[in-house]
């Protein structure tokens, strides 16, 4: 039982860290399609190059802790929230290429351009679709699911998508307000506080919605749990009006704390009332749960390494921290167009031949010697492995061929380096 | 159990086999250039040559694409285990989960904690702090690697674990791990990363050479690239021929498969096969007298090797996919072998950069690691068909019962997006290298001599 709790703690920071690291990532996304202007679009992507893989391997580890502890949950959820994971994976997908691409050359191509805030703004949608989806209720026979592909569709988890992308969305304002300075912080600062009022508005209408529209039994771990998620849905709300007022006043990185505290009670209150249902309205943590022996394992592995983690999404974040700037001008990738080679081509030096045999004859000695050792070496190492005797024939030659390549290969690599 | 209809069961494995051969194209070559990356970066900081700083810059520009295309790509494989392998997932979960678990904290966060330091930290961070970087970055690229295929290794050949109720439970993760066939597959898989990563650099090198463009910059990447492939490929031979032969105690379907013969008589080797399954013989046969003996240790050509017919036809694999992605990977493998042989030859001659058929050869060559590991991939997932977990959990139990149309359109949404994909990382990659490495970084100093704590000074003001 204790495990099992341990293990509930876990997935939920590791959720955490999905939503508040990858959040603030997706909502800059989103926040690009509002800009205009190249160079700024550029910037923002720049911000947010450094640490988007870092950020997106919390959602790999969330579903891979899913896997590996509640195996019969993810084998029932993933079936039933096919087609919004999907589209989840694909708007992934689109972003992250573009990242890359538009980070490795100059300027915003305009359809990558597009694509980041586009890829960025749907996996946001969907990301809160499958939490509404899954929070509507699944159904689930003998460990299996048993609904529709379109079962997730309900009012409630276009709510949860619509939420979402808000919720993101002021992240990402919060984030460009810490990173960047002038016009563009003072366009997030009015962006950010529009988004976290959206943000506060959408939240209490899932509040309110979560008893009506929902099978999720509130209170079902007790009422101490109860009376605790419920302080923790208040704080929430508490710093998010904070985060209201900290928008476009410094200290600059006072709205990006606040809407993650925000996240993070929000967060905790959901899991607690949830608890200890994973899939509503049936699916418990106990009869989703995989055997002792790979519980333990997984928590001993992850509780080791949850520090590291997050030390490494920190230095991640620590090397790069401050406002955004422009690399210096030795590391900007090659300028635009193409640049002619600068070393002229000087053919090395042949070496002079102890006697000066004819073309036709040194092609022979030179094809002799190519075919002649490509069949021993395959010979060699293929035919004889297969008695212990052999082993060792095979191993000889194997060390005799490596000594013999890289013998080669170092006296060639230092005449070289002392030619030029 | 729930039978899942024909259908169903053949869009799921099509969008895996896509998804996954997508996937893999990325690591294949990004495995072997994040240690190449290390290394010239760390003969720059010996040296203090400037060329190795431009080698450096220029990869590091493919590197970036391709590695983020492979990162982005492999989340889906994750989720495709739940998505489309939903049984698969509820039965191996407490098998694969923490292995892959392991993969996600041990390799994917050292590599995206120092991946924005290697990419975007060149004149922002000390130097030394960038060598550290690309050295995690590779390491965590190897322990992918590592993972990865203790995983597949497990469905292979599965051991340490007991059923409970068709689930799979962990009784000695020791042996789940060190699983029979995984002391052989992960480093077959591991040169065969670098090898294709050999190949991609020296050909690229080679387009410079053949162009006589970029001299000093390609002569040192070909020699290094035709350095690491003439001292890893036979090595690989070793171990591909381990592999293949392991194969023969523990999957004998799938070694009956891509040796090509149906009954067990023949004592030669099959060069080309052109199987028919539903008759369980070959339309066409073409084999080296007495080699398939030759091969498996008895060199009087008296052994014959097996054939397909000892096989119930229910538990045969595709033997087209399996012959054939077997054949491929040798037929590349032997052309490498070929070209590594030639440059040692050429290196001796002290014509290694002058000899410009070979570089057009290298040149052809760039893409062959890749082929060669889609080839024995198909080989080892095709061949254990038709099971996923072999011997123990067929595929049509595994997969996840959608409705085919939902699956249809994922498929096709796939295969639209991945083409794309696919297309603009080649031209990236096309683009790049008619752009060249940028010549004005030959005339940086050595390292250090910029004065790195002021830029680093002013990254934190």
């Amino acid at each position: 039982m204790a495990v099992t709790i341990w293990f509930c703690l876990v997935l939920v920071i590791c959720l955490g860290m999905y939503v508040v690291l990858d959040g603030y990532d997706l909502g800059v996304g989103m926040l690009t399609l509002t800009e205009r202007d190249v160079i700024t679009r550029r910037q923002l992507i720049e911000v947010v190059a450094t640490a988007w893989d870092g950020n997106e391997t919390w959602l790999i580890l969330f579903g891979v802790t899913l896997f590996g502890g509640l195996p019969i949950a993810y084998g029932a959820a993933l079936p039933a929230l096919y087609v919004p994971i999907v589209v989840m994976l694909l708007a992934l997908v689109f972003r992250g290429a573009a990242i890359e691409r538009v980070s490795s050359t100059v300027g915003v191509p305009r359809g990558w351009g597009l694509a980041f805030g586009v890829g960025s703004l749907i996996a946001a949608f969907a990301q809160g679709v499958t939490i509404g989806g899954a929070l509507s209720g699944i159904a689930v026979t003998n460990g299996q699911f048993s609904g529709g592909a379109f079962d997730f569709i309900t009012s409630y988890a276009l709510l949860t998508g619509v939420t979402t992308v808000a919720m993101y969305g002021a992240a990402g304002a919060a984030y460009i307000h810490l990173k960047t300075t002038g016009a563009l912080r003072a366009r997030a600062a009015s962006l950010g506080r529009l988004l976290t009022l959206a943000t506060g508005v959408l939240t209490l209408a899932c509040a309110a919605l979560l008893v009506p529209l929902t099978p999720v039994r509130i209170g079902a771990a007790g009422r101490a749990t109860t009376v605790l998620a419920v302080i923790a849905a208040i704080a929430a709300l508490a710093v998010l009006a904070a985060s209201l007022w900290a928008f476009g006043r410094r200290p600059d990185k006072r709205p990006m704390m606040a809407i993650v505290a925000a996240e993070a009670f929000g967060l905790v209150a959901l899991a607690l009332l949830y608890y200890p249902t994973v899939l509503p309205p049936s699916l418990t943590v106990d009869q989703a749960k995989a055997p002792a022996g790979t519980l333990n394992v997984l928590m001993i592995g992850l509780i080791l390494s949850l520090p590291v983690l997050l030390f490494f999404s920190w230095y991640a974040h620590r090397v790069f921290r401050g406002k955004y700037r422009e690399a210096p001008a030795t590391a900007v990738p090659a300028g635009s167009g193409r640049v002619a080679s600068t070393a002229a081509y000087s053919p090395s030096q042949p070496r002079r031949h102890r006697s000066q045999r004819p073309r036709t004859l040194r092609w022979a000695a030179n094809l002799m010697w190519i075919v002649a050792g490509t069949l021993i070496a395959a010979v060699s190492v293929g035919v004889f492995a297969k008695t212990p005797t052999g082993e060792v024939i095979t191993l000889v030659a194997l060390v005799l061929i490596v000594i013999g390549g890289s013998a080669v290969w170092l006296r060639d690599e230092l005449r070289h380096a002392d030619a030029e | 159990m729930e039978m899942a209809s024909p259908t169903l069961l053949d869009v799921s494995r099509w969008q895996f086999v896509i998804t996954i051969v997508f996937h893999m194209t990325f690591p294949a070559i990004t495995v072997g250039l994040s240690v190449f990356l290390t290394v010239v970066y760390g003969l720059h900081l010996r040296t203090g040559k400037a060329v190795y700083l431009q080698i450096f810059r220029f990869w590091k520009r493919i590197f970036a694409v391709g590695f983020g295309l492979g990162v982005v790509s492999g989340t889906v494989i994750t989720f495709e285990l739940g998505l489309n392998w939903g049984r698969f997932a509820s039965a191996t979960g407490p098998i694969l989960g923490p292995i892959i678990g392991m993969e996600v904290v041990t390799a994917f966060f050292v590599e995206a904690a120092f991946i924005g330091v290697m990419l975007y930290g060149d004149g922002r961070v000390k130097p030394r702090t960038m060598l550290l970087s690309c050295g995690m970055v590779a390491l965590g690229t190897v322990l992918s690697t590592l993972w990865i295929l203790a995983a597949n290794s497990w469905m292979q050949t599965p051991a340490g674990y007991r059923r409970d109720h068709g689930r799979f439970v962990p009784d000695n993760w020791w042996s789940i791990i060190f699983n029979p066939s995984f002391s052989l597959r992960f480093p077959h898989m591991l040169l065969a990363v670098i090898i294709s990563a050999a190949l991609f650099v020296g050909g690229i090198a080679a387009y410079y050479l053949v162009r006589r463009r970029h001299d000093q910059f390609a002569r040192r990447t070909f020699s290094i690239a035709l350095g690491v492939l003439a001292l890893l490929i036979p090595v690989q031979f070793f171990y591909g021929d381990k592999v293949s032969f392991m194969d023969a105690d523990y999957q004998l379907p799938k070694f009956a498969a891509f040796e090509g013969d149906w009954d067990s008589t023949n004592t030669g080797y099959n060069l080309v096969v052109i199987p028919d399954q539903p008759h369980q013989r070959n339309r066409l046969q073409i084999s080296v007298p007495k080699m398939g003996s030759v091969i498996s240790g008895d060199l009087s050509g008296h052994t014959p090797l097996p054939g397909q017919h000892q096989i119930p036809r229910d538990r045969q694999p595709n033997s087209w996919s399996v012959f054939w992605g077997f054949r491929v990977m040798f037929y590349a493998a032997t052309v490498m072998l070929f070209a590594a042989v030639t440059s040692v030859v050429l290196r001796l001659r002290g014509r290694l950069f002058v000899a410009r058929w070979f570089h057009r050869l290298m040149l052809w060559l760039t893409p062959l690691g890749v082929v060669a590991i889609i080839g024995g991939w198909v080989t080892a997932e095709t061949g254990r068909q038709p099971y996923l977990v072999y011997g123990m959990l067929r595929t049509d139990q595994g997969v996840s019962l959608v409705a085919s149309p939902t699956v249809l359109a994922s498929f096709f949404s796939f295969l639209v997006l991945y083409l794309a994909l696919f297309g603009t990382w080649i031209a990236y990659v096309v683009r790049t290298v008619r752009r060249g490495p940028d010549p004005r970084d030959l005339e940086t100093g050595p390292p250090g001599s910029t004065s790195d704590a002021d830029v680093v000074g002013a990254m934190e003001a």
